[in-house]
């Protein structure tokens, strides 16, 4: 997919900047604060209806303006010729339209105009507490497998439910109804070991591009993995079955704390995806290095995994990335970029001496963008 | 703003108190009864008062009627012994709009969600136990759970199926034909149609 222009109007820093891009690498440069970071942002706000940075909308509203309104004008292969915009009104409430027309379920939405994005506060997902990695897990699939969304979706609802059925018999000294809990844990191991088992699979798949992506890194490491681990890593396989049989198992084992805790101690909710390079495990042992070339590497895979799943290139969105990477990963991923193997980029940087090192401006299908005080420009040669 | 009259300001209030209905949309309905003649106003009031004086619970389905039992309940022309159990008397509307289905009903008045504070105690399961016991008039067959597919449904559905297996009835569920999470009430004839001539057991 390719973002051909963007309209920001009250958006952070921006009053109103219009730009276009050019298909491969697009360079956004300019001083801290000008606002580069903003249109990034902008982008994934139109193709997943929400930032990366936060999740509330009122932060982004420009200070003191009414509204805030993006245009996107999208092409691709899962939806030809497409102008996406999102009003935001804090009154009203957050709008998304295609086309002119308005969409009813933004879950409809989300996963047409897939995105990946890189941000420096990324490296929680590799140091992190566990909630930073299931949500990593969790935005891929929930954009390449609508089937999750909708499990994770009614687990979480099941989930809502069934602490209150516990907190409530907490709070009156009692255990809670027998069959009425009874009735919740189906539902809870019916979702929950759909979830897991959609996961689980997904981490074995996605282990090749992992591998890929550190190769393309020219990482020192040769073996990153990811693996599942958690409530019900008693399962002998990752079929839904097995993992429903071992889910009961814990959910029972765990009836006395759930009671004294009044909350649901088992399942996919609590799990981990365990990180390693090497045989070491990342977030106990893993070096500052390490850490900032796996967080890169894992945004690479996710490109190619949705790439692969989706038949269509995602944009990739790349913020102050070249300071996370030593010289030689930096070289590394500037070249990649401009291979086959990468649609459009959206990068920012403060300055340009690494990247014009690396990336031709002069013709072709790369463009640089200066970003001054909340407003576009494309600099001369 | 306020009226000067009394008697419209009471009504826009209690009009206001209806669900869906707003301070604005209170006074266009004031002002329309303001217009209807004294004959329309007065089988509109008796209307209203007819609701809470004549219409009764269903000792046996637990729907809403006239008379008890009700017309369904009654009836020989249908099939006594096979029960659709649904979460709100609406829903019969639905089910009775296909024109397919020859049973009864049994109304539960809602479904579990500890988080709206209801469990199994505050629906109407303890008289859908009684229509399976010794003492009852008719012999029940099958039990067929025709709740709302979201989280909640399911759930309520996989509670009753649990109580009622041990009575020897037969319980199933409408075919999961609706779209997740969908509104019973709100489905066409022809996939709730469908939805019945498909169930099956849990
Ligand atoms: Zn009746």
């Amino acid at each position: 997919m390719i973002v051909h222009s963007l309209r920001l109007r009250h958006f952070r820093a921006h009053n109103d900047s219009r730009m276009t891009f050019a298909p491969k690498v697009n360079v956004l440069h300019g001083q801290n604060g000008a606002g580069k970071t903003n249109i990034l942002e902008a982008i994934h706000y139109l193709c997943l209806s929400k930032s990366f940075l936060t999740t509330q909308d009122r932060l982004v509203l420009r200070v003191g303006a009414p509204f805030f309104e993006l245009t996107g004008a999208f092409g691709g292969q899962r939806r030809s010729a497409v102008e996406v915009r999102l009003h935001f009104d804090p009154k009203k409430g957050k709008h998304l339209f295609t086309n002119g027309a308005p969409i009813e379920r933004v879950a409809d939405h989300v996963g047409m105009l897939p995105v990946v994005s890189f941000e420096p506060g990324d490296i929680t997902i590799t140091a992190g507490m566990p909630g930073e990695r299931r949500r990593f897990v969790n935005n891929i699939l929930c954009q390449a497998k609508p089937a999750y969304l909708e499990a994770l979706t009614r687990y979480r609802r099941v989930l809502r439910q069934r602490n209150r059925l516990l907190m409530m018999a907490k709070r009156q000294g009692a255990a809670p109804d027998k069959a009425t809990l009874a009735s919740w844990d189906d539902a809870l191991v019916q979702h929950g070991s759909r979830v897991i088992g959609i996961r689980a699979q997904f981490l074995t798949d996605f282990a090749s591009f992992l591998h890929d992506a550190y190769r393309h890194l020219a990482a020192m490491e040769k073996n990153p993995a990811m693996s599942y681990s958690g409530s019900v890593s008693a399962a002998r396989s990752w079929k839904v079955g097995a993992i429903e049989q071992a889910f009961r198992k814990q959910l029972a084992a765990a009836v006395k704390r759930e009671h004294a805790r009044g909350q649901t101690l088992v399942g996919p909710h609590r799990d981990e995806v365990k990180l390693t390079v090497d045989g070491l495990e990342l977030r106990r042992y893993g070096s500052q290095g390490q850490h900032r070339t796996f967080g890169i590497a894992i945004k690479l895979a996710q490109y190619f995994y949705l790439n692969d799943r989706l038949g269509e290139p995602p944009v990739l969105l790349l913020d102050d990335v070249c300071d996370s990477l030593d010289s030689r990963r930096a070289e590394a991923l500037l070249l990649l970029l401009q291979s086959d193997l990468v649609g459009q980029s959206l990068i920012t940087a403060a300055g340009l001496e690494t990247i014009r090192r690396f990336v031709p401006f002069e013709a072709g299908p790369n463009q640089r963008l200066r970003v001054h005080a909340g407003a576009v420009s494309v600099p001369d040669a | 703003m306020r009226y000067s009259s009394e008697s419209i300001e009471s009504l826009v209030e209690q009009f206001s108190r209806l669900p869906t209905i707003g301070r604005k949309s209170a006074q266009r309905l004031v002002a329309h009864v303001l217009k209807m003649t004294k004959e329309d106003v007065e089988r509109f009031a008796k209307a209203l008062l007819a609701v809470k004086e004549r219409v009764k619970r269903c000792s046996i389905c637990q729907n809403v009627t006239d008379d008890v039992p009700c017309a369904l309940c009654r009836s020989d022309k249908r099939d006594q012994g096979l029960v659709c159990v649904v979460a709100e008397s609406n829903d019969i509307l639905a089910l009775e709009r296909t024109g397919e289905y020859v049973g009864v009903y049994h109304v539960l008045g809602g479904v579990i969600s500890p988080l709206d504070g209801i469990g199994p105690d505050d629906l109407r399961i303890r008289e859908l136990i009684q229509r399976l016991g010794p003492d009852a008039k008719h012999v029940i067959r099958e039990v067929i759970l025709a709740v709302n597919p979201t989280v909640e449904g399911d759930t309520t559905a996989f509670y009753l199926a649990q109580l009622l297996t041990p009575f020897g009835v037969q319980v199933t569920r409408l075919a999961r034909g609706l779209p997740v999470g969908s509104d019973l009430s709100f489905s066409d004839e022809a996939t709730l149609t469908r939805a019945l001539a498909g169930r099956g057991p849990l």
